[in-house]
């Protein structure tokens, strides 16, 4: 094997600086706030899907090759490649998947009460296929990940059509009617 | 399709925040690897660079942006981009170029200048989530990462203790890499399980930090490849893999996508017993878990193993199977694309002996480097070869 | 099947609306760093020429791209902040397409003794005037106001 003595990288060329430099203006910059605004198409599976959230329902798309059911609900098979079928309502009710409990907000700002969120896969859809969501009415030390939980939806006149029409998934208390 | 091999490479200093303008730092690294072989601009056919998101820069269509430092100007030039994942697939890519015979020399330079992104780089995070089903609900990405790692902590009932392991080892690993952000020859298990909690399982070690840097190297073909080495190291396998966006329909606990690419490198490499025929690796770690996570995907061991491994002292440098030997994005800095310093361009300098205070002991011949990126969906895989 | 359904309620959610939220903070780089912190306290503008092929880069730089060589600090030359219009129009709506007051006009300057151009404003009344070709001169902010960015600089003048 060729022995070499000299170590690489050689160098390490670059110029660090921080942030009080930039405070005590000790190097210049330019300061940018983009204005840039979006209107997404949603397409007619997401048009559909939020229709049903603000009547209070999760609905889901069929797909007959692969015997999914899908949520988010799509067009199309991501897997078959060929458009899905059928719409079908599914329940509001799951299991967590996974989760977290966060000390950053946001914008990555630190908070004193954690945010509960997490992934829950719907019933009603496919095994593990389901949604993200805020946990409420729990406290960090009862979560754990195979929990039956259940939507809280917003009331009627707040909804608007958007995923935020739920408010959390609680616990599912047992021996609950669901 | 012809044989590639790597002649140069080099890297800058990854740091927070660096003075540098992305064209400078491009610049900085592609005259080091030019250096490192002694060849001019003249000498490179095409030029390939990989940077990820243009949200961090701030600069739209920044490729264009930084070709002139990357001595792109006037010369057929392609820039590549999926994440995190660029770091290995800016490489492939250049390896296109040479293979299929259009091209004898490339240039292949990456460059990441997160610091321009106010009020932190995390912020141009949030565009990667769907509009209509993520974004509402405001997710910041480490919740993303903390929901991965809790599902793989979960299913193979890992202890914390186990992956602050990998923590430990990449920031002392880095303590002999002049670019390194976060070398830290003293760190403890104790100090990753002590520090701050951002979103549990995720405390603040387990993070490597935002960086501004470039790195670059410099690939030709077999012909061209004896006139720079006697022992050239060449790439032998490449492989690319990417999942679906739909990311809550997948079980996060193994990277079938990270799988998929190794099997795809390995086929190349005539690999089939990747534990025992590679010799080292440098698997992509943004979080310590991910280190562990990739090991599993790189089929290194078995599903679960990975940790245990690591608690054995297998993955550090002088081990059986040493992980991670420049230190890692832990210790040397996570600036996404230029990560190819870590990632590839160590491959080549511990395959020829170059390493200094990192070099492997064993006298390497096989080494893989694996990058991943986007919402938990792209693995990419390199694997080069000495002789 | 989804592809062929019709929507024909027009209440039906179509879009959803967003931004993109970040702001950025451009550090000027090595180069621009030192002219920014040159024409704060001068007013004239700083280039680099190449030691190998003598061009003279503006705005200046650390390399030179075509030699691919670094320009070392000894390279760096004091030019007057003169130039000669190469190209120009009249600008008659801003960047929303919203009509301007008054009509702007923007040139290409070739900066004098440099292989380089800036793009720059000529504030004059007459809109009639040929441009190319005019020599200008850089008009800056007061020296206790600059900042250090391109907008010390405030307009370009014709050079009488």
């Amino acid at each position: 094997m060729l022995k070499e003595t000299q170590s690489y990288p050689k160098y390490a060329p670059g110029t660090y600086v921080s942030n009080k430099d930039i405070i005590n203006k000790n190097i210049t910059y330019t300061w940018w706030e983009p204005e840039v605004q979006y209107s997404w198409s949603l397409g007619p599976a997401y048009s559909r899907f939020l229709q049903e959230l603000k009547e209070g329902r999760i609905i889901g798309r069929t797909c007959k090759k692969c015997n999914r059911v899908l949520i988010p609900p799509r067009m199309f098979c991501e897997y078959c490649y060929r458009p899905t079928d059928d719409w079908i309502y599914l329940k509001d009710t799951g299991t967590i998947e996974t989760y977290s409990i966060s000390y950053l907000d946001p914008n990555a700002q630190r908070i004193k009460d954690p945010i509960l969120i997490g992934v829950i896969s719907i019933d009603g859809a496919s095994p593990q296929h389901g949604i993200m969501h805020y946990f409420g009415e729990m406290k960090p030390n009862e979560i754990f990940i195979g929990m039956k939980v259940k939507a809280i939806w917003k009331p009627k006149k707040e909804r608007t059509g958007s995923i935020t029409d739920i408010k959390y998934f609680i616990p599912i208390k047992g021996g609950e009617k669901i | 399709m012809r044989k590639v091999a790597v002649i140069g490479a080099g890297m800058t200093l990854f740091r927070r925040r660096l003075l540098e303008t992305g064209k400078e730092l491009s610049f900085l690294a592609t005259k080091m690897a030019m250096e490192d072989c002694e060849i001019e601009k003249k000498d490179i056919d095409m030029v390939v660079m990989g940077s990820a998101p243009d949200a961090f820069d701030g600069i739209h269509m920044k490729g264009e942006n930084l070709l002139d430092g990357a001595a792109a100007t006037n010369k057929p030039y392609v820039r590549v981009f999926n994440g995190g994942g660029t770091g290995v697939f800016a490489p492939i890519a250049g390896w296109w170029h040479v293979a299929s015979g259009v091209a004898d020399i490339v240039l292949v330079v990456c460059e990441e200048k997160m610091s321009s992104c106010y009020p932190h780089p995390q912020t141009a995070f949030q565009h990667i989530w769907d509009p209509v089903v993520d974004r509402p609900l405001h997710p910041n990405l480490v919740w993303l990462f903390a929901m991965e790692m809790n599902r793989y902590m979960t299913v193979h009932n890992i202890k914390k203790e186990d992956i602050a392991r990998v923590a430990v080892k990449n920031k002392r690993n880095a303590v002999g890499h002049p670019c390194a952000q976060l070398a830290d020859e003293k760190i403890t298990v104790d100090d990753v399980l002590n520090s701050e909690i951002m979103a549990w399982p995720v405390q603040r070690l387990d993070i490597s930090p935002p960086s501004d840097g470039a790195s670059a190297l410099i690939i030709c073909s077999e012909e061209k490849a004896k006139q720079f080495s006697q022992d050239p190291i060449w790439i032998d396998g490449v492989g690319w893999n990417i999942d679906s966006t739909m990311w809550t329909n997948r079980d996060l606990y193994f990277p079938r996508y990270v799988a998929n690419a190794a099997k795809m490198a390995y086929k190349m490499s005539r690999i089939q017993d990747p534990r025992k025929e590679i010799d080292f690796a440098e698997p992509y770690d943004p979080f310590d878990y991910k280190e562990l996570h990739h090991m599993e995907g790189l089929l290194l061991c078995d599903k679960g193993e990975a940790p245990i491994l690591t608690r054995e002292g297998v993955t550090q440098r002088d081990g059986d199977l040493p992980i991670c030997p420049s230190g890692g994005l832990l210790g040397v800095g996570n600036p996404i694309a230029a990560t190819m310093g870590q990632k590839v361009c160590e491959l080549y300098w511990q395959l020829s002996g170059k390493a200094g205070k990192r070099q492997i002991p064993t006298d390497p011949q096989v080494g893989v480097g694996q990058a991943w990126g986007d919402i938990m969906q792209m693995g990419t895989v390199i694997v080069l070869r000495r002789g | 099947m989804t592809f062929f359904e019709k929507q024909t309620d027009p209440t039906t959610p179509m879009h959803w609306y967003g931004n993109m939220q970040a702001d950025y903070l451009y550090l000027s780089g090595v180069a621009g760093d030192k002219f920014f912190k040159h024409i704060i306290k001068n007013d004239t503008f700083l280039a680099t020429k190449c030691p190998k092929c003598n061009k003279t880069f503006f705005p200046p730089r650390i390399y030179c791209e075509d030699c691919f060589l670094e320009i070392p600090h000894s390279d760096w030359i004091e030019i007057p902040a003169k130039g000669k219009v190469e190209l120009f129009t009249i600008a008659t709506v801003d960047t929303y397409g919203i009509k301007l007051e008054k009509p702007k006009v923007v040139c290409m300057i070739n900066i004098d003794e440099t292989d380089g151009t800036l793009l720059g404003i000529i504030k004059t009344d007459d809109l009639e005037e040929e441009f190319r070709g005019i020599h200008v001169e850089a008009v800056f902010k007061s020296k206790n106001k600059r900042e250090g960015t391109l907008k010390d600089i405030l307009y370009f003048k014709k050079i009488e």
